[in-house]
């Protein structure tokens, strides 16, 4: 879409607007632009960068993509992980291998692309599977072998192997979301910011960067419509700002930061509600174990037992968010009640002079976030009482990102690091990151067990949930196990809206636009 | 005048070529990968390469200033690194927020600086001229962005008077002089402070001068001979005051742009500092020292037309 020129001011709207403006004023001194109660703004948390499903970069850009190329299936809004169906009328697993698609009558694409078909389906999923394509998301359909297309408006998925995440977190993802063959092939075979044949409950009608994207609800859309006639995107980086933003009226809905939310849920602006949900995040402390300082897995073990995680998580979230004990979310296979090494200042001791490390001086990176460097000060405090000396070292995300790299100069001088992960609603999205392979990669406390792999991969292929479950707390007792790791919390979600309205959330907090309504 | 005009623009384009050096100097010292942070986790090594090279980084660093200085000269200052949008345009996009933003604080700093200096040199030693240098002082002391938070917390939050976030509807210019009046204010009033101390210390002293007690003697009416003969005198160390002001409120128009979601240059940059967007970073840094260093010599030039004796000694 090309951006709208900002400042096309003409002399009519200027000397209408002045007037306006003087009248305005003084008659209303706060507008808010929902009062109509017809148009829903909400923050996110970036600007729009991409609209390709095959190549976005963040969750705002899910949502609109989702709103405007309409995915097979979704999540539903609540607090239980289920899908329904969008452009599907139907979806079926008739085997381990296959399954079977049939689309909804009466959708087609703007721009004069006729109707959505199962052609366009099977173009729109192989193109994301297709390793020439370079999607980061290829692994979402890495099982994939084909998509057949019956007839015009069915058709069957095939799978080379059984994948079990499929319904999970591939389906009900932008990696589903179905474009127009015709419009992208014109194109060159991808999309930027300008969005061409959309046919979801919602049509992009203006993105002016930096300032705002508009949805608008698509008149040719035959089924369940959007909830409201337009949805504003207000992208704000800082949620303080977008918290203030709320309180001054100017939105309607936005998430909030975790310190914000006992301040908010004590004393909730007027005409609002805060809501808390379950996060699938993990946060943890990673521990080099090629580290030369940190070779010796007694050592490993006394930080481990040296990390109060109680104290560490209450100071850092206000008391907002509870002590996680893995990778796996509660609620998910593999999500487990304790770690097999838990706080014990006296045996961290013990370990410490076992292995000759009184005295030991190390390196704590975070990312400079206010929530970061309190947990970090904690655990300084909780290190510097076993005798370690601890060194704390803020990072700007584009330093932080970097910092494990194999492809940098830091990654064996890196010592420990406070990270956070975000998942979906998958434990293989959690374990993935861990495997052998990403060592230097997204692994950065280079723990490389073959048993692990093996597990993991057994853990995509096995659908038995008491199975699964033990298989991936098997994979955490490893990570436990390894002494590279301090599992910290799963963090919660804030959020805040206006009580004119009812906002569709997924389980754990992100938004569902079109699932927004009018309360 | 023709001398001293083009040594002065001989000097603003080597600072211009001086700037653009350090600051490819430092983006090269900065740590992070710009592929990594721009494609996210689940991108491949191969991937990360193909970036790398589109955006030149596998080029030594005098190459990549060449290439970015030889593209500047003709209007090319390279791509967004994920959109391919060029950067000339996203920067065009957001520059007149900011020149606006900047505007609206120098409006702030002028009507309320230059009355309050006049009016606190006029009454020289008195309470109000006390009272003028205190508040002088304590706003030039505040942050601009406790002033914007603050400003933000009243106005906006508590007394819902003026909107909290954004730059207001495209193309409707009441609501984006609403959207405009915390902003500024925020990137404002410490000039405020400045320029009433510079307009007080200047007119003491021209109030002084011998053809101000002449203008006396002859019996002109005072407020003519202090707005017309010793103000006029006066305010010239405030244009140049005023021309090194407008750097520090591109600095100061980053925390006002983010504290208040406004786009802007300053918020422009910003982002792309943190996912290592080096295109614009270096484009937008470009344009805006180009138009800090124009607007300085606009003021050299102003003040040099004005005093001969700044033309002599340059």
């Amino acid at each position: 879409m090309n951006p709208t020129k900002p400042n096309g001011i003409s002399r009519r709207s200027l000397l209408a607007s002045a007037g306006a403006f003087g009248a305005a004023s003084v008659a209303f001194p706060h507008m808010a632009i929902s009062q109509d109660g017809k148009i829903l703004t909400v923050r996110s948390y970036s600007d729009l960068q991409i609209l390709d499903p095959a190549f976005r970069l963040s969750l705002p850009e899910d949502d609109i993509i989702r709103a405007i190329y309409p995915p097979l299936i979704e999540p539903v809004s609540g607090d239980t992980w289920e899908w329904k169906t969008v452009a599907a009328a139907s979806m079926e697993q008739l085997d381990d291998l296959t399954i079977a698609f049939t689309l909804k009558e009466n959708m087609g694409f703007t721009d004069g692309y006729g109707q959505v078909t199962a052609e366009d389906v099977k173009f729109s999923i192989e193109r994301i599977a297709d390793p020439a394509n370079e999607s980061p998301y290829a692994g979402d359909w890495a099982a994939l072998k084909e998509v057949e297309v019956k007839d015009t408006l069915s058709g069957l998925i095939h799978l080379n192997n059984k994948f079990v995440p499929l319904w999970t977190t591939t389906l009900p993802t932008p990696a589903s979301c179905i474009l127009s063959k015709k419009a992208v092939e014109e194109l060159g075979g991808k999309i930027g910011t300008e969005p061409v044949a959309q046919s979801g409950q919602y049509l992009l009608t203006e993105w002016v960067p930096k300032q705002r994207t508009i949805l608008k609800r698509n008149p040719d859309w035959a089924h369940e419509p959007g909830g409201f006639e337009e949805i504003h995107i207000i992208p704000i980086e800082d949620p303080a700002t977008a918290e203030r933003g709320f309180e001054a009226g100017d939105l309607d809905y936005t998430w909030t930061s975790v310190s914000s939310l006992p301040r908010l849920k004590e004393n909730p602006p007027a005409g609002s509600v805060v809501l808390e949900k379950p996060s699938l995040a993990y946060v943890w402390m990673g521990i080099n174990k090629d580290n030369e300082a940190l070779q010796d897995v007694r050592i490993r073990r006394a930080i481990q037992h040296a990390i109060d995680r109680e104290i560490v998580v209450d100071a850092a979230y206000f008391g907002a968010a509870s002590v996680g004990n893995g990778i796996v979310a509660p609620g998910l296979p593999g999500s487990r009640d304790a770690v097999t090494y838990d706080y014990d200042p006296d045996k961290a001791r013990a370990l410490l002079a076992e292995a000759g490390a009184e005295g030991l001086s190390i390196t704590l990176d975070i990312l400079n976030q206010s929530e970061r460097l309190t947990a970090a000060q904690v655990i300084q405090a909780n290190l510097a009482d076993v005798g370690i000396a601890c060194e704390i070292k803020q990072n700007d995300s584009g330093t932080f990102w970097s910092l494990g790299s194999k492809d940098g100069d830091y990654f064996m001088n890196l010592q420990l690091v406070l990270s956070r992960f975000s998942m979906q609603p998958d434990p293989s999205w959690a374990t993935v990151w861990f495997t052998p392979e990403q060592v230097g990669v997204w692994n950065w406390e280079r723990f490389d067990d073959a048993e692990y792999k093996a597990l993991h991969d057994e853990g995509l292929v096995e659908s038995d949930p008491v199975k699964r479950d033990e298989i991936y707390k098997r994979m955490q007792a490893l990570m436990d196990e390894s002494g590279c790791y301090v599992f910290l919390t799963h963090e919660v979600v804030g959020a805040i809206h206006k009580d004119t309205i009812e906002p569709g959330l997924k389980p754990n907090g992100e938004s569902l636009l079109s699932d927004f309504k009018p309360a | 005048m023709l001398t001293y005009a083009v040594k002065r623009l001989g000097l603003a384009v080597a600072i211009v070529s001086v700037a653009m050096f350090l600051l490819f100097c430092m983006i090269y010292l900065v740590p992070g990968d710009p592929a990594s942070v721009a494609l996210g986790p689940r991108a491949t090594d191969a991937m990360k390469e193909a970036l790398r090279i589109k955006m030149g980084l596998d080029q030594p660093i005098w190459i990549q200033f060449w290439n970015f200085f030889s593209g500047a000269w003709t209007g090319d200052l390279g791509e967004e690194v994920l959109s391919g949008r060029p950067v000339l345009d996203v920067v065009m996009e957001q520059l007149p927020f900011t020149l606006a933003l900047i505007a609206g604080g120098i409006s702030w700093s002028v009507a309320l600086g230059i009355p309050l200096g006049c009016w606190a040199a006029i009454n020289r030693g008195s309470f109000a001229d006390r009272l003028v240098g205190l508040l002088s002082v304590a706003v030039i002391a505040v942050p601009s962005f406790v002033i914007a938070i603050y400003a933000l917390l009243i106005f906006a939050v508590t007394l819902r008077w003026l909107p909290a976030i954004g730059a207001g509807e495209p193309g409707q210019l009441g609501d984006q002089l609403v959207h405009l009046i915390l902003p500024s204010l925020a990137v404002g009033l410490g000039w405020v402070g400045y320029i009433a101390r510079m307009v007080r210390a200047s007119m003491l002293e021209v109030l002084e001068a011998s053809h101000i007690r002449t203008a006396r003697a002859f019996g002109l009416p005072e407020n003519m001979i202090t707005y017309r003969y010793a103000l006029t005198i006066a305010i010239l160390p405030t244009i140049t005051l005023l021309g090194v002001g407008i750097g520090q409120m591109l600095s100061s128009a980053v925390f006002a742009e983010i504290v208040f979601a406004r786009p802007g240059v300053g918020k422009l940059v910003y982002d792309a500092i943190l996912t290592r967007n080096f295109p614009v970073v270096t484009g937008a840094v470009l344009v805006t020292t180009v138009i800090f260093v124009l607007l300085n010599l606009i003021a050299d030039l102003i003040v040099g037309a004005l005093d001969p004796r700044v033309r002599s000694s340059f």
